[in-house]
């Protein structure tokens, strides 16, 4: 689906090390659900914008279904690649969440037949009121609603720059159970995220960066049992697996429900 | 310009000069540069800012600022050139239209006197920092602190506000909007509706700002408060005067 070849890339000035990569290698299948993990300035944020076309590597390639990225216009890949930034108000620019998904769906320029199909299907999926103001919604909200209209296109990879950042938890479950869902659906999902709890619970790989280079890789389980990679990234496990290593349960769990029965387990073995 | 308006910490002497004197010298290098139509003069003027940019160890930023100056006022150029149709023909045009030397005499006037009046400015805000430079208007000059905290906020808020419209412009070309077009006058066009997004922001940080302000009694600072002192040394006094001479010398050309 995308593939990161090689690719560096520094912001300017020259000297400036924060969001710089160098040699990093990714690849996304089709259906993939992975987390980029990291602590801040590691470079997870200029990964996605690579991925997205909005930053151009110095060196290596981004390869999107076969296509170098060098070679397209950004802006003609809106319909297949959705990008949701973590803040919903640098996207929304319309009043009402009708405008602002019709808005997409110009600006990705689809097809106009299929706009209000495409607009009532999505507005019936998040459970909005189309006539609702943007203005007026929560932050939750808008960060759903800027999410809707990213989906909207039905777009084949799904890129999130920290989606959950500054939602409480109800609203942090709705926004991640959507994502849940488009990749069930087949959607490629590339999500930069510091919550490991959510990572666990949704990622199915996880890719790990530290000063710009990716220095490691694997499923969540992977990743959060390796103690040399978390700390060399400067992450912490999520608490479930924190717990599974305090009591050396000596398995690899990924869930309550795990925990529990392995607990239950031993207490029935004495 | 993003980076590029702020504070660059230094021991220069212009680091060293009192904040009034900068603004001084920006304010009569501009009263020169708009006082005269000396072609000469102009680019005369454009070398020292540079050369102030280099004494303030500011050079790579000031040439950068030059730079992207130098593309707006290419612009600049081009609508002068076309729209002046006083004066000798010097190259004919299409549609009746021609470029003549009073045409291109006027947009070089106007392009060198717009660049050698900004570029003091933007170097004043890379060598003094903006606390100062209120401070310093408000002691010695009693100036109300709250005109002079709102002058430097919005200084200090440009370069954010750029880099919030950079993020605006990321997240809808990603959406399909074509701001990554060449073409200018279309860019220009998608750009405008966008700046919703730019103005919500902005009316909420200046809303949480003043917020944070009054909670820590902004309204009760007054020039009787402030402890800074702030006095003209010869130092001050000789780059005044030379800038005062720049300033003339722009008044009889």
């Amino acid at each position: 689906m995308i593939e990161l070849k090689n690719v560096s890339f520094a912001y300017e000035p020259a000297n400036a090390t924060s969001g710089a990569v160098h040699g990093v290698n990714i690849h996304l299948r089709r259906g993939d659900f992975c987390a980029l993990l990291g602590s801040n300035g590691a470079g997870k944020s200029t990964v996605t914008k690579l991925m997205r076309g909005l930053l151009r590597p110095t060196d290596g390639s981004v390869i999107f279904d076969g296509q170098d990225l060098k070679t397209v216009r950004t802006s003609t890949l809106a319909a297949r690649i959705g990008y949701l930034f973590q803040n919903p108000d640098r996207q929304i620019c319309k009043n009402t969440i009708r405008e602002e998904l019709r808005f997409s769906l110009m600006s990705a320029k689809v097809d106009e037949a299929s706009h209000e199909e495409l607009i009532e299907a999505q507005l019936k999926e998040f459970g909005f009121n189309g006539d609702e103001e943007t203005a007026t919604m929560s932050r939750g909200e808008r960060q759903r609603a800027a999410l809707s209209s990213a989906l909207v296109s039905r777009p084949e990879l799904l890129l999130l720059d920290e989606p959950t950042t500054g939602l409480d938890y109800l609203e942090c479950k709705q926004i991640m159970e959507c994502i849940s869902e488009q990749n069930k659906n087949g959607v490629t999902v590339a999500m930069v995220c510091h919550d490991m709890e959510l990572v666990l619970d949704y990622a199915k790989s996880c890719v790990v960066i530290d000063a710009g280079r990716v220095c490691g890789a694997g499923t969540p389980q992977e990743v959060f049992y390796n103690s040399e990679l978390l700390e060399k990234a400067s992450l912490l496990p999520p608490q479930l697996i924190e717990l599974a290593n305090r009591f050396e349960l000596g398995e690899k769990i990924s869930s309550a429900e795990d925990f529990a029965a392995l607990i239950m387990e031993r207490r029935r073995s004495g | 310009m993003k980076g590029l308006l702020t504070y660059i910490p230094g021991s220069t002497l212009l680091h060293r000069l009192d904040p009034r004197t900068k603004l001084f010298i920006s304010l009569l290098l501009c009263v020169g540069v708009f006082a005269s139509s000396n072609l000469i003069y102009l680019a005369a003027v454009l070398l020292l800012d540079l050369l102030i940019g280099r004494a303030g160890n500011v050079f790579r930023q000031t040439f950068s600022i030059f730079c992207k100056l130098l593309r707006v006022m290419l612009f600049l150029f081009v609508l002068q050139l076309l729209f002046i149709q006083r004066g000798d023909t010097v190259v004919p045009l299409l549609f009746g239209l021609r470029i003549t030397n009073v045409g291109i005499k006027t947009a070089l006037l106007v392009v060198m006197r717009l660049l050698a009046a900004t570029l003091p400015l933007c170097i004043l805000l890379m060598v003094t920092k903006l606390d100062d430079l209120a401070n310093s208007l408000v002691v010695r000059y009693h100036i109300p602190y709250k005109y002079a905290f709102a002058l430097t906020t919005a200084i200090r808020f440009v370069p954010e506000f750029s880099k919030e419209m950079q993020e605006v412009i990321e997240a809808q070309t990603t959406r399909g909007v074509e701001l990554d077009t060449r073409n200018i006058f279309r860019k220009m066009a998608l750009i405008i509706p966008l700046c919703v997004p730019l103005l919500i922001s902005s009316v909420r940080k200046i809303d949480g700002t003043a917020m944070a302000a009054e909670l820590r009694g902004f309204n009760r600072r007054s020039w009787k408060n402030m402890t800074s002192s702030f006095r003209f040394r010869a130092r001050d006094i000789i780059t005044l005067v030379l800038a005062a001479g720049v300033a003339v010398v722009g008044i009889i050309l």
